[in-house]
């Protein structure tokens, strides 16, 4: 039985539990690929959907809702250090759409000094204008998108130096 | 009436079309490009296509819908809620081109549908209404002057608007500028009519409606009131009926004002009036929706009326077979609008595809939707996926059904509203029914709900921890030393 730190994504979230934590847990099988656990005087169903041949990745819902897991032992924890290591640091300097719409109005030119709070365009979504403004100061480098064009959530809107 | 077109899409074309097959006539539904994979086009009897997926292009080409109907033999249409249907000039070329319009005649749905005029109308009635002008206005100056004089915060509203487009709350003078801009430019292009007017916000409100029911030989009864007070971005998510905090002598006296309104502009079909409840349980008449409502199944729930057979027979010309005191509630019932929106980025819309889909079901459940597993949610109209109602004896119950009945409800691969509507149930203030139209702004965070799944996420690391580990054993279960030999032929 491998010893130590136990790590479980789930969806966005992760948790850390030793062998201890596992042993003490409240869990009942209530039927095939059903079970009940009880924490902190919570009572929570659980249904495994889905599960690979290492028992690691599955897939469960709890009241409606799924989430994916993911369980690194300490061997797994290990070969993550060594592998890859974080390439996420990377700050990026550019206006993204927070959802999927149609550019309605582009407010500023490449070139442009703008303040917090400026505002830079406006999405259309779902019948409602949104005025999309600057969180910080900043100068145009790019303007990647035009008036009249639909775009998805995320999509680079605007560059900035 | 023999054949009906549906003027709309989603669940509504396809709530409609049930009744029109359940009365024995024929149905006829139009779908956008975007909308040939849609139920509501399998559901109908026969089904034409509009055009591109904007709704210019398609839903609300009223010349090319009644053109189809000619074509089609059709006799009756029916609007559905949105698109064409508070359109006073379409209900007129329907009728010209000798077609029924399924709703309330054009006159009717030109004074309640700008709000001026409505409010001109129901004047002499003696119904009470907020503070405010009563001509629109486009100058900003002109703006300022008038919040100064009635004080903020303020409300701008359009005046042909609905759906909380064209709408703006400002605080304070300096905002006043944008906030115009912002509410002539929604209600432009949303409505086809730029002008606005203004009013006092009525801090503290609660959004009562009343349900109106009018036949074409003057008898306008109501079918009780429905809570809307729960609404993020001055839209409803959460409805019910009866309110919590209205009393039979109140319900008598809204209720009354309401037929009143109805009056005041010789309302035919099915019609809302909708009034703003101050903390002191005041109301002031806010405006008519001349048009069958979203949230009409509530009703539905607990009068036991098909609202929709109802407007049928109206506009056939029938006479209400039905009296003030032929109406009773029986129990109680309420809607959650499933909508594809995350409620952890301030319900922006979360567009997908529906990769798991599967409807709750139960005693006193229903579930109005026009979507099926496999669909993706389009951008260009309304992202409601579902309706999700529950009837049950006493509203504590009905909140209950509601939790079980979000719980069954299975959708995967867009994020959407229902996470919401439990926090809603949960939440100590709806319980009471102490609350108002900033449940929102005042109670909800979405770490509230992020800490409810982040615990249900853990208990469930913790199980498949457990799961993972009794696999083990299982595989291995005596000697450590064989272990690994064990699990590599297990492999």
């Amino acid at each position: 039985m491998p010893a130590g730190i136990f790590k479980v994504k789930a969806n966005e979230f992760e948790f850390q539990f030793n062998q201890k934590d596992i042993d003490g847990a409240d869990v009942i099988k209530t039927g095939e690929g059903e079970f009940n656990i009880i924490r902190n005087g919570r009572s929570v169903n659980i249904q495994l959907l889905e599960v690979d041949a290492t028992g690691k990745n599955l897939k469960v819902e709890v009241e409606g809702e799924f989430y994916t897991m993911l369980i690194r032992d300490e061997l797994d924890q290990t070969l993550d250090t060594l592998g890859f290591n974080n390439v996420s640091t990377k700050q990026i300097k550019e206006i993204k759409a927070p959802m999927p719409g149609l550019v309605l109005e582009v407010s500023v030119e490449v070139g442009q000094e703008l303040v917090e709070g400026d505002r830079v365009l406006i999405l259309e979504a779902m019948k409602m204008e949104n005025s999309i403004c600057i969180h910080a100061n900043a100068k145009i480098k790019n303007i990647l998108v035009k008036k009249g064009q639909p775009v998805d959530k995320n999509q680079v809107l605007i560059e900035l130096e | 009436m023999r054949k009906i077109l549906v003027a709309n899409r989603g669940e509504i074309a396809l709530r409609i079309m049930r009744t029109i097959r359940k009365m024995g006539i024929r149905s006829v539904a139009v779908f956008s490009e975007a909308d040939r994979h849609s139920p509501h086009v399998r559901f109908a009897d026969e089904a034409v296509y509009l055009g591109a997926p904007p709704s210019n292009q398609s839903y609300l080409n009223g010349d090319k819908i009644i053109g189809i109907c000619k074509e089609l033999g059709v006799d009756g249409i029916h609007p559905g809620y949105g698109f064409l249907s508070e359109n006073a000039e379409f209900a007129q070329n329907v009728e010209d081109a000798g077609i029924t319009f399924i709703g309330p005649n054009p006159e009717a749905m030109r004074i309640m549908g700008s709000k001026l005029a409505a409010k001109e109308s129901v004047k002499k009635y003696n119904v009470p209404m907020v503070p405010g002008i009563d001509t629109a206005i486009t100058d900003v100056e002109l703006a300022k002057e008038i919040g100064a004089k009635i004080g903020y915060p303020i409300l701008i509203k359009a005046s042909a608007g609905g759906g909380g487009k064209g709408m703006r709350v400002v605080e304070a003078p300096e905002f006043m500028e944008e906030s115009m801009a912002r509410a002539i430019s929604e209600a432009t292009s949303s409505f086809g009519d730029g002008s606005v007017f203004i009013e006092k916000y009525v801090t503290s409100p609660r959004h009562i409606e009343v349900q109106i029911i009018a036949d074409k030989h003057g008898n306008v009864i109501h079918g009780f009131e429905r809570e809307c007070s729960i609404q993020r971005r001055h839209q409803k998510v959460v409805e019910e009926s009866p309110s919590a905090v209205i009393t039979p002598e109140l319900r008598k006296q809204i209720g009354e004002a309401a037929v009143l309104v109805a009056k005041s502009c010789n309302y035919t079909s099915m019609g809302t009036v909708e009034f703003l409840m101050d903390d002191k349980l005041n109301f002031y008449f806010l405006e008519m929706n001349t048009r069958l409502q979203v949230e009409h199944p509530v009703t539905e729930m607990i009068t036991g009326l098909d609202l929709v057979e109802l407007q049928i027979r109206i506009a056939r010309g029938e006479k209400l077979d039905l009296s003030q005191d032929d109406l009773k509630i029986n129990g109680h019932a309420i809607e959650l609008r499933v909508y594809a929106e995350d409620p952890f980025t301030n319900f922006t819309p979360s567009i997908g595809t529906l990769t798991r889909y599967e409807k709750p079901e139960g005693d006193g459940v229903r579930c109005d939707d026009g979507y099926e597993e496999g669909m993706s949610i389009p951008i260009y109209y309304d992202p409601m996926i579902a309706k999700l109602i529950v009837h049950a004896p006493t509203r504590i119950e009905a909140i209950q059904k509601m939790i079980k009945a979000i719980k069954d409800y299975k959708i995967e691969g867009v994020v959407t509203t229902m996470p919401f509507g439990v926090f809603v149930m949960e939440h100590v203030a709806f319980i009471s029914g102490m609350f108002d139209t900033h449940f929102v702004k005042n109670y909800y965070t979405p770490e509230k709900i992020k800490d409810k799944q982040r615990s249900n996420a853990e208990a469930a690391a913790l199980v498949a921890l457990k799961y993972w580990q009794d696999k083990q054993k299982i595989l291995a279960p005596v000697n450590h030393k064989t272990t690994s030999w064990k699990r590599r032929l297990a492999h």
